[in-house]
């Protein structure tokens, strides 16, 4: 890990009309650090992510990226349909200028990586549901990001396919000294992936630490979280 | 505008969804003007994805062949039957192929291709699009630093531009046949006569109007319906709204378009 910060979250505010989604964020990632973004449905994790990866502006706050390159792992993969594995990742490679051979030289790389080369010319709407995730990943890594952001990476899909899933991210995150967020709320994903994690509750940042950390704590909100316990400050805030 | 805020609108007063229903329109045609603009721009730089644009000109042309082909075949023969009962009573039954034709290049043509292409392809741009905005697949493209104009508008617009023109041409001209084969039945005109009475009624204006009609009707259906489809939110309920809508939006927008195309180029002076 690096001294100087790959991403910094500075106090991010979010609100859509009255509904405040994000009051006052605020964390840094290093280079090859995991972090995991937990918290319950609606807490404003995937909006902080559509912030930090530019697809929303924050209403206040800034985040500042020592890198461009952002690969992000949509939580339904979003590939489109129109076009088959190899072009939904050559897309991403569109503004290297690139000649048609080096691309199918990256291409083939990354999905090597995910075991999925024999896919090449393969529609998304051909594959099963952990294929079109691990295509997801490999259009994620095509340019060799810096910041690579998953949404739920591992949300619908079975036991034995999210861990498959949880491998590669820690395959992916070595491979890439990338610094790394992953927004969850499996338990298997938090505690096995990440370096470290954020709980955010009601737009707010409730506590944070190791995963190791998080499942001894304490705190009310890591103990309702870790547990999936109905006793505890989140569930008595939503009723 | 998603379907739960249709729904919590449905019981305000009708002077509020009046105001309402306004901006919705307006905004909408902020949304058409400002796609039209950055569509223009990628064109004119030649910025256009050909493959793409030939992919999207067979879903739109011709795989609206057979039914634009119905289509004007029956209104055209319909028509004509209208016209050879009223001529043939007035005893100007060799005017029969003039006045078809005329209906047809000037309005019947243009009308039926784009009636036909929005019900068509303009509800399924709007699913598709929408589709993609609720399932991320847009967000996918501005991460990965493709514009969705670059990529999902201007290949439509080049497509249209060609296929429409040529599918209101084809259209005219099964028209055309239709009057033949009507008024040599019907009114025992030979085909020679019907063509002659052709050649002496249509002016080239006729025929630049003709096409003027089609490319605006290529313009109303690509942009309103990807207006709408790329500004879109919610779920599966919401892609059928977005359909309807633009099927509204665009067939509205053609015949008003046409009354205007029509008013300022054949308007007794």
């Amino acid at each position: 890990m690096t001294a100087e910060p790959v991403l910094q979250v500075k106090n991010i505010h979010k609100a859509f009309g009255d509904r405040k989604i994000l009051e006052g964020v605020s964390f840094d990632v290093y280079a090859g650090e995991m972090l995991g973004l937990i918290g319950p449905s609606g807490c404003g994790k995937s909006t902080l992510l559509k912030i930090i990866c530019g697809l929303l502006e924050p209403d206040q706050g800034e985040v500042i990226r020592r890198s461009d390159d952002i690969g992000l792992v949509f939580q339904g993969s979003a590939l489109l349909n129109s076009l088959n594995v190899r072009n939904n990742l050559a897309l991403a490679l569109d503004r290297r200028n690139l000649s048609k051979a080096e691309e199918d030289k990256i291409i083939r790389e990354k999905l090597d990586l995910v075991e999925l080369s024999d896919f090449m010319y393969a529609s998304p709407t051909r594959l099963s549901g952990g294929q079109q995730k691990r295509t997801s990943f490999a259009r994620a890594i095509v340019n060799d990001p810096k910041i690579i952001l998953y949404d739920e990476p591992t949300t619908g899909l079975d036991p034995v396919m999210s861990t498959v899933i949880e491998d590669y991210m820690i395959v992916l995150s070595h491979q890439l000294s990338a610094a790394s967020i992953v927004v969850t709320h499996q338990f298997s994903t938090w505690t096995r992936t990440t370096n470290r994690v954020v709980l955010m509750f009601e737009g707010k940042i409730v506590w944070q630490g190791t995963p190791e950390e998080g499942v001894k704590s304490d705190n009310p909100f890591m103990q309702q979280f870790a547990s999936g316990s109905r006793e505890g400050p989140m569930l008595a805030a939503k009723l | 505008m998603t379907a739960s805020q249709t729904k919590e609108k449905r019981f305000v007063n009708p002077l509020q969804i009046a105001e309402d229903q306004m901006l919705i329109g307006l905004t909408l045609l902020g949304q058409v003007g400002y796609l039209m603009w950055r569509t223009f721009g990628y064109m004119l730089r030649l910025q256009i994805d050909w493959a793409e644009s030939t992919r999207q000109g067979y879903m739109i042309g011709v795989k609206s062949l057979v039914v634009v082909g119905i289509t004007a075949l029956f209104t055209g023969l319909a028509m004509s039957l209208q016209i050879s009962r009223e001529l043939v009573t007035f005893g100007a039954d060799t005017a029969i192929g003039g006045v078809v034709s005329l209906a047809l290049v000037r309005e019947i043509g243009p009308i039926t291709a784009g009636v036909i292409v929005a019900g068509r392809v303009g509800s399924s741009i709007a699913a598709e699009l929408t589709t993609m905005m609720i399932t991320e697949q847009i967000d996918a493209l501005k991460v990965m630093r493709v514009d969705p104009i670059k990529f999902l508008v201007v290949p439509r617009y080049t497509a249209a531009l060609i296929v429409i023109p040529t599918l209101s041409t084809y259209a005219m001209f099964l028209g055309l046949l239709a009057g033949i084969f009507i008024a040599k039945t019907a009114a025992n005109v030979p085909p020679e006569a019907f063509l002659d009475s052709v050649r002496q009624t249509i002016l080239d204006r006729d025929f630049a109007v003709h096409y003027l009609k089609s490319i605006i009707n290529a313009t109303v259906i690509i942009f309103f319906s990807c207006a709408i489809g790329l500004n879109t939110r919610g779920g599966a309920e919401d892609v059928g709204i977005a359909t309807t809508r633009a099927i509204v939006w665009t067939m509205i927008s053609i015949f008003i378009l046409n009354f205007v195309v029509t008013s300022l180029t054949y308007a007794p002076r």
